[in-house]
């Protein structure tokens, strides 16, 4: 990872890279601003890092529209500075993601808490530009909000993680900034956090995002925090406080408003960082309980081997992650707890996948669950763009 | 007609009576609702289950003929039309819900079920399914994952991909594939958002997974009567750009006004205005008023001669009744009609509607306009009469050039019809030969056989065979693939 | 093109509105019973409007079986006119179609015997009378209660079990009539014509009593209209015009005779029928703009009740449920007043029937000739009363009390069935509205 990256400064030169590459039988390791080196893990087996950050010039931008083309290596906070005065955003939160690259973020697909009100990322990519592995340019999707012209390989590329082409240019959809952003803590012990939780969620109340946070991470001094995230106009975000607190018959132990809850947010984009092995737990909501209890058992395990661990749950999605920093030499035991998390969050019908983890680790347990019977398809994706493994490694 | 050693088999997977061979009876299947396309199919077969659609795909692909799927045949693209005497495999009995999950916000569901019966279905438990496609009350969700359908609310709701979690799917070759799945993460390739808007090619799905949103507690719907279309869609941009979300905006302009208002549909529309603006909030009770007041304002500013607003249900109903029977009205003023469905940027449209004003002009012909304003996608008619041979040779060119117009504006050429047969000689104006390539080569993943839904999406000229083999691009090759983007 | 697909061809240009209105859309299949129950197109509005423009277009023979088949299997409830976006007359291009088809090739024997059976006096009076004796004995009664959970309802035993349903509920005059309080309405609102038909003639009239008297009750005078004969429904939804248009001039020169101002209706078959007199005689230059005259005084009972209140009469503690004549809320789109009526009888528990909008499968002769389906979608209707949790059945149309009855009874179910009006007058009876007037009978007994 420490290689000298090449930084083409055009979608042609770009190309030429990728052609060289696959000429001369070596391997490129497409990537952004390189903040985010391990994202999704499968970039794992190295390459000549090519970094698109010079690929960073906004082609399009207007306003009314509410759409955005811009080279993929913009930064997310350049593009939200960009868009920021009208009064427009990117809701895209995904972990780690303020820090990347716009083009990062596509390739790694992931969405954040505000998925449920504003789509996952997936939903909010209307075109890109992308190198193939086998050289092409392509230009799929445009810059339109509702566009069923041809299949969707936006998608297919939107969290293909640089294992189809490397992304050179993204068209986004943006949203206006609601008037009012404001945060209610609820703390409480960990068992009535996830009732609150439940409340929370299946209420008639369109809540923004609904997380739980460990206590000590925000100052509480309760175990844990359900953090609701309202967005909307003032009337309806203070009727929508009104009715969350009536509801769970209690007020907040703290309100954030505005820029307090945006920067609240906006730190827990960074909870990851520094951690050597993050997993996660996914399950229907309803059963957030038991993967929670998978994963502090998991955190719990982490701990006892000297390292930090926490947890955090996203309960409108229904997904826990466990985060933890520990010394390498523990890894069979991390191996061994993160394949009895995963267990149990297949037999709830869910899954756990890998994000970051040591090499030795994820080689063990997997980056993924038990095999998908889309392995025959997904080599033949493989194959159509990247035939001779330029690239990273085909997605699981 | 199919061999008869297949009618047979077929009627022992579905049953004799859900096997159509009868050349009369399929008459009815020999076009969807874009009847410029008829072609009548080898065989209709209604199977019920998964078990009995992987088994006909496998019988039909022994005996070397092409699959058309069929939902309720709504779609106004020729999708569903079968060429070369396919086998049709219609959803229509596969109607169950087989779940509503409600703490989940979640459905699983048959694909022949009905979009506005699901919501129907929630609406005990307070949810709904948001995408609502304007054929809503016929059409059905395998049919909506086809073709990724859009409507009127998916400006603030988004279409019908943000909603699919799971696909049960029978390919080609007679396998079962379950791809995601909601409460699971599948990271990687996206294969349920690559299935969604495949428009039959890749293969059926006979189970379906979506996810439900509660009902919204309010709801304000507004109707803006302009004199100018200009001001109309400059509402629509401030609105827009003040940071308001509505719900729908929805665009009907004076010859569309006129032609509802002469029809047995009036819906009270000023017959000399030039535009109908419907726009529509819905959320908590509270702040709803609020941001109706704010776009009335901004309906005024722009020019608005006049803004209505409804009180209740009844109203509501009336204020998008004009909206709403628009396609009915045309109908009753010309034999026929050309729908276009073009998606542009949304501050280009004054320019566009000026355009396409003119195009109909100099062709002579009328073109009326009825949009999703808020997302730029335009549905305008062209009104005809087919047995005028002259007219009909206009309405192409005049069709055509509009759809360029359309493209060279940043749009594209179908927002939410889908391409299906009648659009595929067009995917060259978006599409480059790189493209257009890849898109065949992610078709033979699925189906490598060529069996599913052909002739279907992309032009055969552009087909990679011997003859015209898959360009390798070379070291040094110009980078210039003529693009939207 | 053979003669026939001339006469269809014919008649489309004059419907031109019509058939080429159809744009094709499919919003009309959901609403179809039989396109819901067997998934074909061409089971469904559109797949037979598509086959009769194939016929027109010369490129299907009207004889064809597909032809014969599919419009036959229509049940004519016109579910398909309200949701469709073009307006097309449905109900209007099945009969033409119906027509052409019969020319084509004769309609089955018991088609073709039970239309002359209706059409003819001399026959359909000792048929009638044949059918109220048999009633009378008890014995369909019985035999439909021995048959009851086996085999779904077709053939014979339906045909046993509709004549049973055709009785009156018993215990119906069981509560004490209300007496002394006059009846109110003496003013003379309207003068009306009852149209007394030939199956509420023969084996309802005790409806067509009730009728005159809620009528009378709500201040119009009901005057006696001689020579009036069958509406010639029936007819012309098999296709029969000439009969059916036979009977129309019939008609209509007799209710002009009456010089009535409104034509009451209390079979919604009949009233859809007479309502669209206007454009079946509209061959017929000397006809019809008096046919057209005719037909715009036609309303049905629950429509003259509802435009003055009605006046309200005595509690009636009963649970019921409503289900909705095919002929009255989708050919006639009369919806409200029905309500209206039910409204009128205090302390009356009207619960909610999923699917009350859908036909019961009753469709006039549907049900015999088509026993099958019949069946099925009648017994789709009959579930979804014994799950309303109604202790009574109320409807407006004949046809359908008979068709559901006959279920409801085949199923084992105690459920009787009430024509509205029938209710209302209980409601009034009780009142006591009756005690110094004129007494128009409680009917026939059993």
């Amino acid at each position: 990872m420490n290689k000298e990256a090449l930084t083409p400064e055009s979608t042609a030169e770009t190309r030429e890279i990728v052609l060289a590459a696959r000429e001369a039988g070596s391997r490129l390791l497409p990537a952004g601003r390189r903040t985010w080196p391990r994202a999704g893990g499968w970039t794992r087996d190295g390459g000549t890092p090519v970094s698109t950050s010079q690929l960073d010039t906004v082609h399009h931008y207007e306003p009314a529209d509410l759409t955005l083309t811009a080279g993929a290596g913009i930064g997310l906070d350049r593009l939200a500075r960009i868009v920021g005065p009208n009064r427009q955003w990117l809701p895209f939160d995904a972990p780690g993601s303020s820090a990347g690259t716009l083009g990062a973020a596509v390739a790694s697909g992931t969405s954040g808490p505000l998925r449920t009100r504003y789509g996952a990322t997936r939903d909010n990519v209307l075109g890109l530009e992308v190198v193939t592995g086998d050289g092409r340019t392509l230009r799929i999707g445009g810059r339109v909000v509702k566009n069923v012209a041809g299949y969707d390989l936006v998608r297919l590329f939107t969290g293909s993680r640089g294992s189809l082409g490397i992304i050179t240019r993204v068209s986004v959809r943006l949203f206006p900034i609601p008037e009012a952003d404001e945060t209610l803590l609820f703390s409480g012990g960990p068992a009535e956090a996830v009732s609150m939780a439940r409340t929370v969620c299946t209420s008639e109340v369109p809540v923004a995002a609904a997380e739980l946070v460990e206590g000590e991470e925000v100052g509480a001094d309760r175990a844990m925090v359900l953090a609701v995230r309202l967005l909307g106009g003032p009337r309806e975000v203070e009727e929508s406080r009104r009715r969350i607190c009536a509801a769970l018959g209690t007020d907040p132990w703290r309100a954030l408003h505005d820029g307090e809850s945006r920067r609240f947010h906006a730190a827990r984009i960074g909870w990851e960082e520094g951690a050597s092995v993050v997993a996660r737990l996914a399950a229907l909501p309803d059963r957030i309980d038991a993967a929670l209890a998978a994963a502090r058992a998991c955190a719990t395990r982490a701990n006892g081997a000297q390292g930090s661990a926490a947890i955090t749950a996203d309960a409108l999605q229904g997904l826990v992650r466990v985060r933890a920093s520990l010394p390498d030499s523990d890894s069979t035991r991390l191996a061994e707890t993160l394949a009895t998390a995963r267990r149990e969050t297949e037999a709830l019908g869910g899954s756990l996948t890998l994000s970051h983890a040591p090499p030795e680790v994820a080689a063990r347990v997997g980056w993924t669950g038990s095999g998908p019977e889309t392995a025959a398809l997904t080599d033949r994706i493989k194959a159509l763009f990247d035939p001779d493994s330029v690239l990273a490694p085909r997605c699981p | 007609m199919i061999p008869g050693r297949l009618t047979k088999e077929l009627a022992r997977i579905c049953g004799r009576d859900h096997v159509i061979v009868d050349r009369d009876r399929l008459l009815v299947y020999e076009s969807d609702a874009l009847t410029a396309y008829r072609h009548r199919p080898g065989a209709v077969v209604l199977p019920r289950t998964t078990e009995e659609v992987r088994r006909t795909v496998q019988a039909v692909v022994r005996h070397g003929l092409p699959i058309v799927p069929r939902g309720a045949g709504t779609g106004l693209s020729g999708g569903a039309v079968a060429l070369n005497g396919a086998v049709v495999i219609g959803t229509a009995r596969m109607n169950r819900i087989l779940a509503i999950d409600a703490p989940n916000r979640r459905a699983v569901l048959q694909p022949g079920v009905i979009n506005a019966e699901l919501s129907a279905a929630a609406a005990v438990h307070g949810l709904y399914y948001a995408p609502d496609p304007s054929s809503q009350t016929a059409c059905t969700i395998g049919g909506n994952v086809a073709e990724n359908s859009g409507g009127p609310h998916c400006l603030k709701y988004g279409v019908t991909s943000r909603y699919v979690t799971g696909l049960t799917v029978v390919l080609a070759d007679g396998s079962v594939v379950k791809v995601g799945g909601h409460g699971r993460e599948a990271p990687g390739y996206d294969l349920v958002g690559l299935f969604v808007g495949s428009e039959g090619c890749f293969g059926i799905a006979t189970e379906i997974e979506v996810g439900l949103l509660p009902v919204p507690e309010g709801v304000r719907t507004l109707l803006g009567i302009f004199d100018r279309i200009e001001d109309s869609g400059r509402a629509v941009s401030d609105i827009i750009s003040a940071g308001l979300l509505p719900a729908a905006m929805e665009i009907i302009d004076g010859p569309t006004i006129r032609a509802v208002e002469d029809s047995v549909f009036a819906a009270g529309y000023p017959t000399d205005a030039e535009a109908a603006l419907v726009i529509e909030f819905d959320g908590l009770e509270a702040g709803l008023d609020h941001e109706a007041e704010r776009a009335t304002r901004f309906c005024f500013r722009a020019g608005a001669r006049e803004v209505r607003s409804a009180r209740d249900e009844e109203e509501r109903l009336a204020l998008w009744k004009g909206r709403k029977k628009a396609f009915g009205a045309m109908g009753r003023i010309a034999p026929d009609l050309l729908v276009q469905d073009a998606t542009v940027p949304r501050t280009t449209l004054p320019a566009i509607l000026k355009g396409i004003s003119e195009i109909g002009n100099r062709y002579n012909l009328i073109v009326a306009n009825v949009f999703h304003a808020g997302d730029g996608n335009l549905h305008p008619n062209i009104l005809f009469d087919r047995r005028d041979l002259d007219e009909l040779e206009r309405v192409e060119h005049a069709s055509k050039e509009i759809m360029q117009l359309c493209v060279d504006a940043g749009g594209t050429i179908t927002g939410e019809h889908g391409v299906g047969l009648d659009k595929k000689h067009h995917m060259p104006l978006i599409y480059g030969p790189d493209e257009l390539d890849t898109m065949w080569g992610i078709r033979r993943v699925f189906d490598p056989g060529a069996v599913m839904n052909p002739g279907k999406v992309l032009p055969e000229e552009t087909e990679p065979s011997p003859a015209n083999p898959r360009r390798e691009p070379a070291p040094g090759e110009l980078v210039g693939a003529p693009a939207p983007a | 093109m053979s003669a026939a697909a001339d006469s269809l061809a014919h008649a489309v240009k004059e419907q031109e509105e019509g058939l080429l209105n159809c744009v094709h859309c499919g919003f009309c299949l959901p609403a179809c019973p039989t396109y819901r129950r067997l998934g074909d197109e061409a089971d469904s509005p559109r797949g037979r409007l598509h086959l009769m423009r194939a016929v027109v277009e010369g490129r299907l023979d009207p004889g064809a079986e597909a032809f014969q088949t599919h419009i036959g299997r229509c049940l004519g409830c016109r579910a398909c006119e309200p949701v469709c976006p073009s307006g097309v007359e449905y109900g209007n291009l099945l009969e033409l179609a119906r027509h052409v088809g019969g020319e084509a090739r004769r309609p089955s024997l018991v088609t073709r015997l039970l239309l002359r059976v209706f059409g003819t006096e001399w026959l359909a009076r000792p048929a009638m009378f044949a059918g109220r004796a048999a009633r009378a004995t008890g014995i369909p009664a019985l035999v439909t209660r021995l048959l009851a959970g086996s085999a779904p309802p077709r053939g014979p035993r339906l045909g046993l079990a509709m004549l049973a349903a055709s009785g009156p509920m018993r215990g119906l005059h069981a509560a004490p009539a209300g007496s002394g309080s006059p009846r109110p309405g003496a003013r003379v609102r309207a003068t009306v014509g009852l149209l007394t038909g030939c199956v509420q003639a023969g084996l309802f009239s005790r409806v067509n009593q009730a009728t005159a008297r809620v009528l009378e009750a709500n201040g119009y005078q009901v005057v006696p209209v001689e020579a009036q004969g069958c509406c010639g429904a029936l007819h012309a939804h098999a296709g029969d015009l000439e009969a059916a248009r036979a009977m129309a001039r019939r008609n209509v020169e007799a209710f002009e005779a009456a010089g009535v101002d409104y034509l009451a209706m209390n079979a919604s078959g009949c009233g859809a029928a007479m309502a669209e007199y206007g454009s079946l005689l509209s061959h017929d230059p000397a006809m019809r703009d008096r046919a057209a005259a005719i037909a715009g005084r036609v309303r049905d009972v629950s429509e003259l009740l509802a435009a003055c209140g009605p006046v309200r009469g005595s509690a009636v503690r009963m649970k019921v449920t409503w289900d909705a004549p095919c002929h009255l809320v989708h050919a006639q789109r009369v919806s409200g007043p029905p309500q209206a009526v039910l409204d009128a009888v205090p302390e009356l528990d009207v619960l909610p029937l999923a699917g009350a909008t859908e036909c019961c499968g009753g469709a006039g002769i549907y049900g015999l000739t088509h026993p099958h389906l019949g069946g099925w979608i009648g017994g789709d209707k009959v579930r979804s009363v014994l799950e309303s949790g109604a202790d009574i059945l109320v409807t407006g149309n004949p046809g359908c009390m008979m068709q559901i009855g006959a279920g409801l009874r085949l199923a084992g179910s105690e459920v009787p069935v009430l024509h509205l009006v029938e209710l209302l007058d209980e409601s009034y009876r009780r009142a006591g509205f009756y005690a110094g007037g004129t007494d128009h009978g409680n009917g026939s007994r059993p």
